[in-house]
Parts: C-alpha cells; sequence; structure tokens
C-alpha cells in the first residue's frame, strides 16, 4: 500500500508540475517540455518491447519516423486535425508493425537488435526517396497554433501511456510478457503463445512511437528523412529508460525526467559535447547501474513491483474441491507409436511406443542418455520426430506448438527446473491457470487451491531465487498442474528433495491421478516413483528395453544390465 | 565479354575491401560474442584520422595504415579493460549490457570525431591511376587497397590457426570457460581480441578513405554493412565472411553497371533483410536447437 501511494503521488506531482507548465509557462519552457514529455512517451513504448519483453530494439525511432510521415500526410492529404492524425499514425505504427514482428521477432538478441538499428536506416533510405514524402528535402504542414497547446497534449500522451502500462502490467497479458522474457520455452510450457504475445507487444510499442512522431510533427511543422529517424532519438530513449530501470513501469518517466533536464542543460551550454555526454552516460549505466534509479529503489525496499492479480491473503485458505469422478480403466489417453528422432547421425530416440493410461502412472526409466527426456520433448512438442506419430485423446497430434500441447492438456516440468526469476511463486502458477481459458477470478481460485494442496502457499509472494531446490521443483509441478492436465510429464521431478517435499509431491500427484490426470513420470532411480508407478518402461541409448510392472522389471536381468553392465572386462570405476 | 569480366574483377576486388572492413567485427564476435555497434564508428575514426596525416603530413594511406591501426588498437584495449571487462554478468544479460554499452560508444566516438573534423565529406586523392592487365583496367588504389586487405585477412587467419596466442584466442572462442580452466588468461585474451579487432576497423578505414569518402555520421551504415557480411556468414566464421565479401562485392558491382547507384547503395540492405528473414544462422552456418 505505501509503495502505491508513494507512486501514484510522485506520478501526480510530475503530471501536475507538467499540466501547469504547459498551461502557464513561456514559449520556450513549452518547447522544453513538450520534447521532455514527447521522449517520456517514446521512452514508455521502448521499454514495453525492450523492457518488459526483452526484445532489445536499437530501431524504435523507425516507428517515431512512421508515424510522423503518416501524421504529416494525414494533415496533408486529410486535412485531418492533430488528434485524427495522431490516430492514423497509430494505425501506421500497428499495421507496419504486424508483418514486420512476425519476422523480426522470430530473430534472437542481437538480430532483433541489429535488425531494428538497420530498419531505421533503411527507412531513411525509403522516406529520402519517395515522391510523397517530399523526398531527401522534406516536407511542411501546418504548425499547432501555440507551443503551449502542443506541449499540454503531449504531457497527456505521455502520461496516459504510462497509465497505460500500469495497467497492463496489472493484467494477464503483463504476466505473459515477463515470462517470455525470463523464459520463453518455459513460458510455452505454461501455455503462453509466445508468438502472438511477442507480436502484441511490439505493436503496442509501435502505436506509441508513432503518436509520438504525429504529434512531433504538429509542433515543429516541417519533416524531413534526417529529422524523422534521427539517431540522437534513439539514443535518447534508450538512455532514459536504462536510467530510470529498465523493465519497470515508472523506468521511463523518471528517467525521462533525469535526462531531459540533463540533456537541455547541456543543449544550453554544450551543445557539441551533447551526445558524447549522453553516450558515455549510456555506457556508464549499461556496466555499473544496468537496473537504472527504480533497482537502486527497489534494493532499499521502496516502490517494489507488487505481484499480479495478488490474492487475498487474509480470506481462509479454501479445502480442495472435490475431486471429479474419474474415469478408470478405458483406452490409453496418449501413446507414442514407434516414435523416433535422430540429431544429425546420433539416434536419440528409435521406435519407443509408450502408453499412458488415465488415472495411472507410468514411470519411464533409463540409465543417463538414455534419451528419456528427448522422448517428453517430441510429446511436448519442442522436437519434432522423425518416425512414427504420438495420439491423444484420439488424435493424432502432428507439429503443434507446445502452447497448443499444453493448452490441450499436455503439461510437463523440465529436468533442470525453469522458472521465470522475476515472476513470484503466486505469478508463475496464476500464469498456467490463466492459459487455460479461465475467467480471471478462477484463475486466481485454481492458484490458491493448487498453492494449498502442493504446500507453497505460505511462499505465495516469493521469488523463485529464493526457494531452496526442493521448493523450486514443487513449484514446478504446481506450475504444470495448474493446466490442468489430462496427461502430466515429470521430468526428474523429484530429484533432489526432501523425504518431506517427496512426501507432498506423492499426495499431489495422487490427487491429479484422482482426477484422472494420467502421469508419466522419468526418474533416474525407480525407488523414488516406485511407490505410485503402475507400469514402468526402461530405456536404454533410445530403445525400449523392457516394460511391466515395477518389481518385475526391477529383476529384470536386461535393465541390471543396462544399469550395472556385466562385461566384467571393463574396470570399474567407483560409481556406475 | 570484356565488359563482364571487368565486372568480375571489380567485384572481387571489392569483396576484399569489404572483407577488410567486416573482418574486425567477426574476430570480436567469435571471441565475444558481441557485436561492437561502435564499429562502423572505429572505421570513419581511422579513416579520418589518415586524412589529418595526409593532409598535414602528407602521409599515403599505406603510410598511415599502421598509424591508425596502432591508435585504434590503444582504443580497443582502453575501451575493453575500462569498460567491457567491467561487466560481470553472464549470459545473455551480459551480451545485452556489453551490447547496449557499446551502443553508447558509437554515439561517442562518433561525435568525437564530429567534434575533430566536422561534418564534411572527406576523402584523399591516391593511386588514381589505373593497371592494364590485358583488356581489363583496374583502378590502382582499388588493387592496391584489396590486395592489403586479402594481405591482413591472411596474416589474422594463420595467426589465428598456426601461433599458440592464435590458437588461444580460438579456444576462447568456443569455450571461454574450457580456455580458463586450461590455464588460460581469458581476460587477456578478449582484449587482446577486441584490441586487434578495433585496429583491423581503424586500419581498414585508413585505407578504404581513399576509395569511399568518409563523414562522421557514415559509421552508422558501415556497421549495419559490417554486421550484414559477418552474419551473412555465419557469425564468427572466417571463410564464410570472406564467401560473403565477394558475393556482397559482386552484387554491387553489377548492380551499379546494369541499374545505377541508387541501387547499388540499397543492395547492402537487401542482402541485410534477405539474411535477417531467410538465413539468420548464415550462408555456412547451422540450425541451432533448443
Amino acid at each position: 500500500m505505501r509503495d502505491r501511494i508513494i507512486e501514484w503521488s510522485g506520478f501526480a506531482l510530475v503530471l501536475t508540475i507538467g499540466i501547469a507548465i504547459a498551461a502557464f509557462g513561456s514559449g520556450y519552457q513549452a518547447q522544453t517540455l513538450f520534447t521532455a514529455a514527447l521522449f517520456i512517451l517514446l521512452a514508455t513504448g521502448w521499454n514495453v518491447i525492450s523492457g518488459f519483453t526483452g526484445y532489445v530494439s536499437f530501431g524504435q525511432v523507425s516507428f517515431f519516423g512512421v508515424g510522423a510521415y503518416v501524421g504529416a500526410l494525414a494533415m496533408i492529404h486529410l486535412d485531418a486535425p492533430w488528434y485524427g492524425a495522431a490516430a492514423v499514425a497509430a494505425l501506421g505504427g500497428i499495421v507496419l508493425a504486424l508483418p514486420l514482428g512476425w519476422v523480426m521477432l522470430r530473430l534472437q538478441g542481437i538480430f532483433f537488435a541489429l535488425g531494428m538499428f538497420g530498419l531505421a536506416r533503411i527507412l531513411q533510405i525509403v522516406a529520402s526517396s519517395l515522391d510523397i514524402t517530399g523526398g531527401a528535402m522534406g516536407t511542411t504542414v501546418a504548425v499547432a497554433d501555440s507551443v503551449n497547446e502542443c506541449a499540454l497534449v503531449m504531457v497527456l500522451a505521455a502520461g496516459a501511456a504510462l497509465v497505460g502500462t500500469y495497467a497492463l502490467m496489472r493484467t494477464r497479458l503483463g504476466l505473459r510478457l515477463m515470462a517470455l522474457r525470463d523464459d520463453a520455452v518455459a513460458a510455452q510450457a505454461a501455455g503462453v503463445d509466445t508468438a502472438a504475445v511477442r507480436v502484441t507487444a511490439f505493436c503496442i510499442s509501435a502505436g506509441l512511437g508513432a503518436v509520438g512522431g504525429a504529434l512531433y510533427v504538429w509542433n515543429v511543422g516541417y519533416l524531413d528523412p534526417n529529422s524523422a529517424f534521427n539517431g540522437t532519438i534513439e539514443l535518447q530513449t534508450v538512455l532514459m529508460v536504462l536510467a530510470g530501470g529498465i523493465g519497470t513501469v515508472w523506468g521511463p518517466l523518471v528517467g525521462g525526467v533525469l535526462i531531459s533536464l540533463l540533456s537541455t542543460a547541456l543543449w544550453a551550454r554544450f551543445p557539441m559535447e551533447q551526445q558524447i555526454v549522453l553516450g558515455a552516460l549510456t555506457m556508464g549505466i549499461a556496466v555499473a547501474m544496468p537496473g537504472g534509479i527504480m533497482a537502486a529503489l527497489g534494493r532499499i525496499g521502496i516502490v517494489r513491483r507488487q505481484p499480479i492479480c495478488a490474492p487475498d491473503v487474509a480470506a481462509p485458505a479454501e479445502a480442495a474441491p472435490a475431486a471429479e469422478a474419474a474415469a478408470r480403466g478405458g483406452g490409453p489417453i496418449l501413446s507414442c507409436r514407434s516414435l523416433g528422432v535422430a540429431f544429425g547421425g546420433v539416434v536419440a530416440v528409435k521406435g519407443v511406443s509408450i502408453e499412458a493410461r488415465p488415472a495411472e502412472m507410468l514411470a519411464v526409466i533409463g540409465p543417463n542418455g538414455a534419451g528419456k527426456s528427448t522422448l517428453f520433448n517430441l510429446i511436448s512438442g519442442f522436437t519434432r520426430a522423425t518416425q512414427g506419430d504420438v495420439v491423444f485423446a484420439g488424435e493424432t497430434l502432428a507439429a503443434l506448438h507446445p502452447h497448443l500441447l499444453a493448452r490441450s492438456g499436455i503439461a510437463r516440468t523440465f529436468q533442470t527446473s525453469r522458472l521465470f526469476r522475476s515472476l513470484c511463486v503466486w505469478e508463475t502458477v496464476l500464469l498456467a491457470a490463466a492459459s487455460v481459458g479461465r475467467s480471471r477470478a478462477a484463475a486466481m481460485a485454481e492458484t490458491r487451491r493448487i498453492l494449498a494442496e502442493i504446500g507453497l502457499w505460505e511462499q505465495w509472494a516469493d521469488l523463485p531465487d529464493t526457494l531452496p531446490p526442493g521448493r523450486q521443483r514443487l513449484l514446478e509441478i504446481a506450475r504444470a498442474l495448474a493446466l490442468r492436465p489430462r496427461v502430466l510429464l515429470l521430468d526428474e521431478a523429484m530429484a533432489g528433495m526432501s523425504a518431506q517435499e517427496i512426501e507432498r509431491v506423492h499426495a499431489a500427484l495422487r490427487g491429479a491421478m484422482r482426477r484422472g490426470c494420467s502421469i508419466v513420470a522419468i526418474e533416474h532411480v525407480l525407488p523414488a516413483i516406485a511407490p505410485l508407478a503402475a507400469r514402468v518402461h526402461v530405456l536404454d541409448f533410445g530403445q525400449t528395453i523392457a516394460e511391466g510392472v515395477p518389481h518385475q522389471v526391477m529383476n529384470d536381468p536386461v535393465v541390471i544390465e543396462a544399469y550395472m553392465g556385466v562385461d566384467d572386462q571393463e574396470p570399474v570405476h567407483g560409481a556406475a | 565479354m570484356i565488359t563482364f569480366a571487368t565486372l568480375c574483377v571489380l567485384g572481387l576486388l571489392w569483396g576484399g575491401v569489404y572483407l577488410l572492413m567486416a573482418e574486425g567485427l567477426n574476430l570480436i564476435y567469435g571471441v565475444m560474442k558481441v557485436v561492437n555497434l561502435a564499429h562502423g564508428d572505429f572505421i570513419v575514426l581511422g579513416g579520418l584520422l589518415a586524412f589529418s596525416l595526409f593532409e598535414r603530413g602528407g602521409l599515403t594511406p599505406i603510410a598511415a595504415f599502421p598509424i591508425a591501426a596502432g591508435l585504434l588498437f590503444l582504443i580497443g584495449m582502453a575501451v575493453q579493460l575500462g569498460v567491457l571487462e567491467q561487466i560481470t554478468a553472464q549470459g545473455p544479460e551480459g551480451e545485452l549490457r556489453t551490447l547496449l554499452a557499446t551502443f553508447g560508444l558509437s554515439y561517442v566516438v562518433a561525435n568525437a570525431s564530429f567534434l575533430l573534423w566536422g561534418s564534411q565529406f572527406q576523402s584523399i586523392p591516391f593511386l588514381q591511376g589505373a593497371v592494364q592487365a590485358g583488356p581489363i583496367a583496374v583502378p590502382e588504389g582499388l588493387l592496391v587497397c584489396s590486395l592489403l586487405a586479402f594481405g591482413v585477412a591472411l596474416l589474422v587467419h594463420v595467426w589465428l590457426t598456426r601461433t599458440i596466442t592464435g590458437k588461444s584466442v580460438h579456444a576462447t572462442a568456443q569455450s571461454a570457460l574450457g580456455a580458463a580452466s586450461c590455464g588460460l588468461n581469458i581476460r587477456r585474451i578478449r582484449t587482446l581480441a577486441f584490441a586487434l579487432g578495433s585496429a583491423m576497423a581503424g586500419g581498414a578505414g585508413a585505407l578504404v578513405i581513399s576509395l569511399i569518402p568518409f563523414q562522421t555520421s557514415t559509421g552508422g551504415d558501415l556497421t549495419v554493412q559490417a554486421f550484414t557480411l559477418i552474419a551473412l556468414g555465419g557469425l564468427g566464421n572466417y571463410p564464410g565472411a570472406w564467401l560473403a565479401a565477394e558475393l556482397l562485392g559482386l552484387t554491387e558491382v553489377f548492380t551499379q553497371y546494369y541499374l545505377g547507384s541508387n541501387a547499388a547503395s540499397a543492395v547492402v540492405y537487401v542482402v541485410f533483410i534477405g539474411v535477417l528473414i531467410f538465413r539468420p544462422q548464415g550462408l555456412l552456418g547451422r540450425v541451432g536447437r533448443v
């Protein structure tokens, strides 16, 4: 609560000062304010794609430039007023971002950053060579009546963008953005359509940039390719977010106010050296204080990010709802038919057929490198099979995206836990609970139920890094269970757990099986899973070597050979 | 036929020049998995330095080459030790912060050049004649630059594959952790690689300014061009970069001849987009998997 008071009173103060200057300030003051607010708007847009979603772009100025040109054309040819021009520009930015996002966002890290960097230069060349943009000479439009009006509009636009981001980061979409940034693979496994989320964030970011461009043209009344795609804009935008705090709601505002003051002061005294100082500052912040001011405040306990859709802690934890009558027996829910895959010349899995039945656990065991995890990757869609197929609930799965499989009822955990470092326990489970089409309230209730059942409710607000390894594994299982799976794939989920934690997991798994969930559990060693497993499937070198009920498999000489070896010619080096 | 042959020769020679401008970036990427966004600005700085040496001291670009390379070596060393080595984060966060730091660096270098040399286009009139090889005429300057470029590329290649220091750099490129556990001082190796990569940028600039006029804002375009080349070749892949440079040289020369210079200046961007869309792993690269 205290944090929220600090946040909003700070915001209200800055906004009031901005409006006051816009209303009563001199022309020079209003113009300076306009520029500062413009940069805050641009920084807010950059922060959505680069901060929250984790795709760092060095070409946000592209959308500013496109918005400026679209806005100018709307003013010239459609006689649009400023708000009309801004709306058309926003639309233009989004229309450009849709196909561009589809191409660009498949790229990773450096490629995306430099792709956007190159895009700004390409657009500059295009703008210079087209007639409609006025070519390299530029074009003029009717300028706004007064600078004060411009400043007021810009302050309100930047304020609206900030409030919009604040609201966005309290929704489930905000949750998905951060999950994508932290670990795209785990986000897919939690049912997040990462491609759609990325493109959405990219469009929001582009729209904000384009509005900034249109209002800029309205303010200066003139536009040429050099000013539309100016690298200085990029530098200041990036620097503001870095200084304030990348990936925080208020970072662009805090950094924007500070850097605007600094760069205005520099411009007045040392216009030639201004950019050297700003560039050096960017270097310094990237090296010495990557989280910016907001992270520094967070470390001393002020204005931390609040959990999204936080639960009402005062309400008593509900008891788990009665298990739905489970259809025991019947046909298998999931069957793999002679599944296989090869990487180059290495055959990782070959001709494996397994069947998972409802309300029953199948254990898959085998020595290191037997192909167990690869088998899971094939079933959950992270790796394409080169032979065989998977039949789930009577349908053959062909080349479905992992997130669709996760939503349709195949949930999984990972061998080494993959949690989201910036999402707390509550948010991690909520993310999965919300991705299977529940309402907000239902997802929250489900999250609460699962956390209570698995024994993580007390730690609902903790970040994964602060949990002991056993608890991290529990959290991953909770995330998978929140998808309400019909098949749960556990990849060595019990490794590194205390006896007490194993007991909790067993209880949770029994509960899931009572509801009819089928469980396929990979374990390196059988005893951890034997009490629950109805059947055991043993893999070695990518192939099935034995299957049956646990005690029978454990005494099978072929299985013992796979684990212990029979060849006495090799000297025994300690552990097998 | 003679036109075709001439265009091919010119294209291959220009390919050498492009290779020279991209090779330093490739070396740095290979070792540190980071793209130095100030690379193009280093090239421009080296070029403008050579311009001043020519104007004030009458030094030819070939004489200026070692001076520009030496100065940029020192600058590169300072940047690596003073800035990039200070970023201790590992993995994607470390890469990201390094990228942001070089983004800031590019503005520092470009605007420092602007303070010293202003914003005019500058060039050095050097070896303006032509060499006649049978029916084909080749500009002397281009020939000299291109041969030097190949010489430097070859030297670097031999150094990387035949000497102990070069092999240490190679080892660090493949696995920094592995190299460190073999007792290599990877901090020194990274510094050496970054300084050498910067030196190659500076040297390239000193030569290339006699072929292409530079202004301080050219740096960004040169960075994109160099990145396009090494991405097309497969990041960190030396033979790939050479192949990509020759392809780009040929494409540009032919486009220039048949479609004019406006189209030719867009070629690099078309290739750039093509690489990003169709082959981010490069011509000779392999597709990574999750």
